[in-house]
């Protein structure tokens, strides 16, 4: 494509342009916003749960919890492998200064994993204290810690936990929005690219976190009970779907207002910005992220609300929009980091990205990191249960 | 008289404030000490940057012990390459004015891995009005010969269009779109919309014998 340098009536000779063939920021920094976003949206689940009291969220909280910490002691994964270097880590925590989002991260994320693993040890108090009593020997210690060495299950010490974990929670919120409003901050903050530059890009990635965390434990609740041969909890997943809507209308209406601000201001770049949405993006933006899985969720989405379904069929039409919306967050961040890139710094055209196969950033790496938090979920499962088969007595 | 559970509790969150005070403390000494005197970084790294032997020497370096490589560059429309980035660095060649090391001289298959690394029309973002493009094995089958050829086959290294003009020179024939004469050559440019051409006359260069353009 002729860039629009070149019109200017000066022959530019023996000058290689700056090569912009290479995408630097590539799957692995899709993958990690797409992990935080997981990590925030179910930990919305459970702070609506366990701060806000919505008690039809009770049967998925727990899990909400387990899900968050699986995907978030996996959250640097992605960043280590892109970044090379893991021994180098710790030097982000001696030097954070406020100049540099990026520094924070450090401190973001160690945070967030200490309030969220506090959480789950208060609110799995009670099911560590009945287990650590069968257990023995170096498995039974291994409780004492997991309980704060306290065995103590009277009603007031119950309420103190409760009281706790409210507090946890309460905290939780605004250190969750802050881990993954910070990526689209970032993004948000490069001023040299004009599709990230807006400062609309951390509300958009909050919104999409929400959707796609939300949509998560929908899918992950409704195939693990099916799986193992339990009920669904049809009220459940009713209030799922209605936040989950809610939600995915703002993120999409964000995702547009996007576009359109920036068609409708035409500022300085906007010939690129529209020559990347209508070129190398034309199929993953508009076909696969907005036609196929935005508009039919949002049709799906409003049949469910509108048109009473019988509670089998609603279940998987829930879980059918849950996993397409899943998708959708995945080819939006896709769209932002990667589509992002595709075109030169210097406004002169569009590359293309070729993912690898073998490669520390390829597919068979996004497929293992993918896959670890999964495995992660199974060991925590051994320990901390689930689901509440017993009246979860006294905790909130 | 406070439980002994809610001591456990405050016992645990003591221990987190204690640790993380006493990280804040540790951290204080693991800073390097010229951290900061200028900015949110090591002073010290721009020192240390500064010493850094130079391993690049330009074009300039290598002209005079290859003079006969240096009179057909300086010639051609690669004149502005650099000589390193087709050969390797000047310091993996040369310590103190003398050869230490040959520098790798690629064959075959290399020299057109080499040429296609700026000049493949798959990379996208290069304007053909700056660095022309072929694709292969397009390219090759244009000009009627096997597809195993390397690029070196036809053009000069050092100076690309060398043999080429001197073929047309020789059979009369104008191989080249461009025209043997260069005085009378147009460059066509699109503009921004794409509609209207601007047709071009380069100025600048004075058509001789040397010049292979
Ligand atoms: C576009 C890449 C390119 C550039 C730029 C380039 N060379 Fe070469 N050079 C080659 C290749 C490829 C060969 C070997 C193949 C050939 O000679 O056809 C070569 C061969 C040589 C040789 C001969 C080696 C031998 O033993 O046959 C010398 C000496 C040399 N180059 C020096 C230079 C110098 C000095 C410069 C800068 C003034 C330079 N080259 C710039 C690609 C390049
Ligand atoms: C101090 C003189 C000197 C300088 C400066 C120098 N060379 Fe050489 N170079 C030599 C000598 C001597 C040889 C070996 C004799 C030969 O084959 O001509 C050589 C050989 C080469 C060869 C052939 C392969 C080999 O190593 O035998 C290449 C390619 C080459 N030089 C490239 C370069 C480039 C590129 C530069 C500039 C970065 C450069 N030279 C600077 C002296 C020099
Ligand atoms: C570092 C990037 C680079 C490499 C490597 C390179 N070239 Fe070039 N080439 C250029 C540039 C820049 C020009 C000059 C464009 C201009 O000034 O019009 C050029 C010009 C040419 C031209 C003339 C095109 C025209 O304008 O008609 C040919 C032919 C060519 N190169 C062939 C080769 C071959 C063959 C090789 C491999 C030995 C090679 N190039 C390697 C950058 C490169
Ligand atoms: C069979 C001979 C032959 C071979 C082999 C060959 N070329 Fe060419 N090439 C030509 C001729 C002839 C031209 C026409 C020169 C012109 O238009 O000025 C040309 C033109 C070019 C141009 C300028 C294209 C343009 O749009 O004006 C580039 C760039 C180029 N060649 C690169 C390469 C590269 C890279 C290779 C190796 C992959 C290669 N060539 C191999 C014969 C050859």
């Amino acid at each position: 494509m002729q860039g629009f340098h070149e019109g200017a009536g000066m022959l530019i000779s023996n000058f290689v342009l700056p090569n912009d063939l290479h995408v630097h920021w590539s799957m692995m920094i899709v993958l990690y916003p797409y992990i935080t976003g997981l990590v925030d949206g179910a930990f919305i689940i459970a702070a609506l749960y366990y701060l806000f009291d919505v008690k039809s969220f009770k049967p998925v909280a727990r899990f909400s919890l387990l899900f968050a910490l699986a995907f978030l002691s996996c959250a640097t994964i992605p960043l280590l492998l892109h970044l090379g270097r893991p021994e180098r880590n710790f030097n982000m925590l001696l030097t954070p200064n406020p100049s540099s989002a990026m520094a924070g991260f450090g401190y973001i994320y160690a945070i967030s994993m200490g309030v969220l693993l506090l959480i789950v040890l208060f609110v799995y108090r009670p099911d560590l204290v009945r287990r650590g009593r069968d257990a023995k020997g170096l498995m039974s210690f291994f409780y004492r810690l997991l309980t704060f060495d306290s065995d103590d299950l009277s009603e007031s010490a119950l309420r103190l936990d409760g009281k706790i974990i409210r507090f946890l929670v309460g905290l939780g919120i605004p250190v969750a929005a802050v881990l993954h409003g910070y990526v689209g901050f970032i993004f948000g903050g490069v001023k040299a690219n004009p599709t990230w530059s807006t400062p609309l890009m951390p509300v958009i990635f909050l919104f999409s976190a929400c959707v796609s965390g939300i949509a998560a434990i929908v899918v992950a609740y409704i195939f693990i009970r099916k799986a193992t041969k339990q009920s669904v909890d049809h009220n459940c997943i009713t209030t799922c779907i209605k936040t989950l809507t809610g939600f995915f209308i703002l993120a999409f209406c964000f995702e547009m207002l996007e576009v359109f601000s920036h068609s409708y201001l035409r500022s300085g770049y906007h010939h690129m910005v529209e020559g990347l949405l209508n070129g190398p993006l034309q199929n993953s933006f508009w076909l696969w992220q907005v036609k196929i899985c935005s508009v039919i969720p949002l049709i799906l989405l409003g049949v469910m609300a509108f048109v009473p379904l019988k509670e089998k069929f609603y279940t998987t039409v829930a879980a059918l929009v849950s996993a397409i919306l899943l998708l959708q967050v995945f080819i939006m961040r896709w769209n932002v980091v990667i589509g992002g890139q595709l075109m030169s710094k210097s406004a002169r055209g569009y590359t293309t990205f070729h993912p690898e196969w073998f490669d520390k950033e390829g597919i068979i790496a996004v497929i293992g990191v993918m896959v670890i938090p999964f495995i992660i979920l199974f060991i925590l499962s051994r320990i901390f249960p689930f689901w509440n088969n017993r009246d979860e007595k006294g905790v909130i | 008289m406070i439980s002994k559970h809610a001591l456990r509790i405050i016992i645990v969150f003591s221990s987190i404030a204690i640790m993380a005070g006493a990280g804040l403390v540790i951290k204080l000494f693991l800073i390097p000490d010229s951290f900061g005197v200028y900015g949110a970084y090591r002073a010290d790294a721009i020192e240390e940057e500064a010493n850094r032997a130079i391993r690049h020497g330009t074009n300039k370096s290598c002209l005079s012990c290859h003079p006969y490589e240096a009179s057909i560059h300086l010639k051609g429309l690669h004149k502005t390459i650099s000589c390193e980035f087709c050969h390797g660095t000047f310091a993996d060649h040369i310590d103190n004015g003398k050869k230490i090391a040959s520098l790798p001289v690629k064959k075959g298959d290399d020299i057109t891995t080499l040429c296609l690394r700026c000049h493949n029309t798959e990379i996208k973002a290069r304007s053909s009005v700056v660095i022309k493009t072929v694709a292969m094995p397009d390219h090759l089958r244009k000009q009627k010969v096997k597809e195993t050829h390397s690029c070196n086959q036809c053009h000069h290294v050092h100076a690309p269009l060398k043999h080429i003009r001197e073929a047309e020179r020789i059979s009369g024939l104008k191989i080249s779109g461009k025209g043997a004469n260069l005085t009378g050559a147009n460059y066509t440019l699109f503009s921004p919309d794409g509609n209207e051409n601007i047709i071009l006359t380069p100025p600048t260069i004075p058509y001789s014998k040397e010049v292979y353009k």
